[in-house]
């Protein structure tokens, strides 16, 4: 059994980038608790959380035939994943001190999309699927084999079917630690 | 040694984790008076806005507070009267006193709401007439007529409402139609020094009130 827990910097992509929120996040962390199968396969849980936010200059917004709106409009959307994962580390009876795996997982994205007109917000929660795969490498800690870092990359398949967007779609790197709980 | 790197490695990214977890960016933060508001506008797109060429603006504003309304005269409603005036002048529109059979009719209204509620725009629609009698345009027993939904929004707080109501054909119609609206929304817009540029945001997203 192991845990780890990682800082989150996430870039979105495609519609989310083009459509909600264009800047990428650093206000975000990553956390697995995995079940050692077998020497090289792991299972479990795979959580996290990541904050995005943009505003937009003034702009007029048609509204119908007939409306404009003129405000600063601005993006705030947090998502929360929480996936089955599954962790292969190929190289772990060969490699020592350096441990590559990759990853995939799936579950659910629990999504918080506040728009805001001015100060005027219009929230939104609704859950959907994300799909997740990654890679990475985990550094034991010298002489400290139960401990050690772990540094990677992801990517999110987050479809997002609401108010015409069409996903949540990023790519994320993470840099935290793991602790092996036992063998 | 290592077991001092261990230790802060764990206390610096556990932290970093926690923080990011706590730092969700807050939209209101940092956020300007400017920014904060909105500029609601509508009008009736069968109307024929350069067929009119007088207009007068209402010589004090309603206060609607809840539902209730009185007549005030501040220096923040004398502004926003000036402003209406001003804006109206630029667009090629003459000014002209109430009893001079204006073709357009402006009133500003501010509306608060202190109650837990919100105020809808249909409701605030609904007792128009008793903000504005239509016997103050000088048509008693007309009624009047907004010819297009305006329920987006509703007022939860307050606003700044200027209404444009059709008198050049009020007794062909039989009625007194509200063919523009602009509605401001956000901090700081009861404040005479702000109406210039507030009123002005509302006249430049409705570039079809021209008299040419």
């Amino acid at each position: 059994m192991s845990i780890n827990l990682n800082y989150n910097y996430s870039f979105p992509l495609s519609d989310f980038k083009s459509n909600l929120v264009g800047n990428a996040s650093p206000r975000g962390f990553t956390g697995n608790i995995l079940y050692h199968a077998n020497p090289i396969l792991s299972i479990g849980l795979g959580f996290g959380y990541q904050d995005y936010f943009q505003k937009y200059p003034r702009q007029v917004y048609n509204y119908g035939q007939s409306q404009q709106i003129s405000a600063v409009l601005s993006n705030s959307v947090q998502t929360i994943p929480v996936m089955a994962r599954v962790e292969f580390s190929p190289f772990l009876k060969t490699l020592t001190s350096v441990r590559p795996y990759v990853s995939a997982a799936a579950g659910a994205n629990f999504i918080s999309n506040t728009q805001y007109l001015g100060e005027f917000s219009n929230p939104s929660n609704s859950t959907g699927f994300i799909a997740q795969g990654g890679f990475g490498i985990k550094i034991p800690f010298m002489k400290f084999n139960n401990w050690g870092a772990d540094i990677g990359g992801t990517y999110n398949y987050a479809p997002y079917k609401k108010f015409g967007y069409k996903n949540l779609d990023n790519v994320n790197v993470h840099a935290g630690i793991y602790f092996n709980l036992s063998e | 040694m290592e077991i001092m790197k261990t230790f802060y490695s764990m206390v610096i990214l556990s932290s970093l984790a926690l923080l990011a977890m706590g730092c969700q960016k807050d939209p209101l933060k940092n956020m300007t008076d400017d920014e904060s508001r909105i500029y609601i506008t509508d009008h009736d797109s069968t109307a024929r806005f350069s067929d009119f060429h007088t207009f007068c603006v209402s010589d004090s504003a309603a206060l609607i507070v809840n539902g209730q309304s009185k007549m005030q005269f501040t220096a923040a409603d004398a502004a926003y009267i000036q402003a209406v005036k001003d804006q109206m002048q630029a667009r090629g529109y003459v000014l002209v006193s109430k009893n001079d059979n204006p073709d357009l009719g402006l009133t500003v209204n501010r509306i608060i709401s202190t109650t837990t509620g919100v105020i809808s725009y249909g409701s605030y629609w609904d007792y128009y007439d008793t903000y504005w009698d239509p016997y103050y345009w000088g048509y008693p027993g007309y009624g009047y007529y907004l010819p297009y939904s305006y329920a987006v929004y509703q007022v939860s707080e307050g606003a700044v409402s200027i209404d444009m109501v059709d008198l050049k054909d009020a007794n062909k119609n039989q009625k007194l139609d509200v063919i523009w609206t602009g509605l401001i929304r956000g901090s700081g817009i009861y404040n005479d020094s702000v109406a210039p540029v507030t009123v002005k945001a509302l006249f430049d997203q409705s570039p079809y009130l021209q008299t040419n």
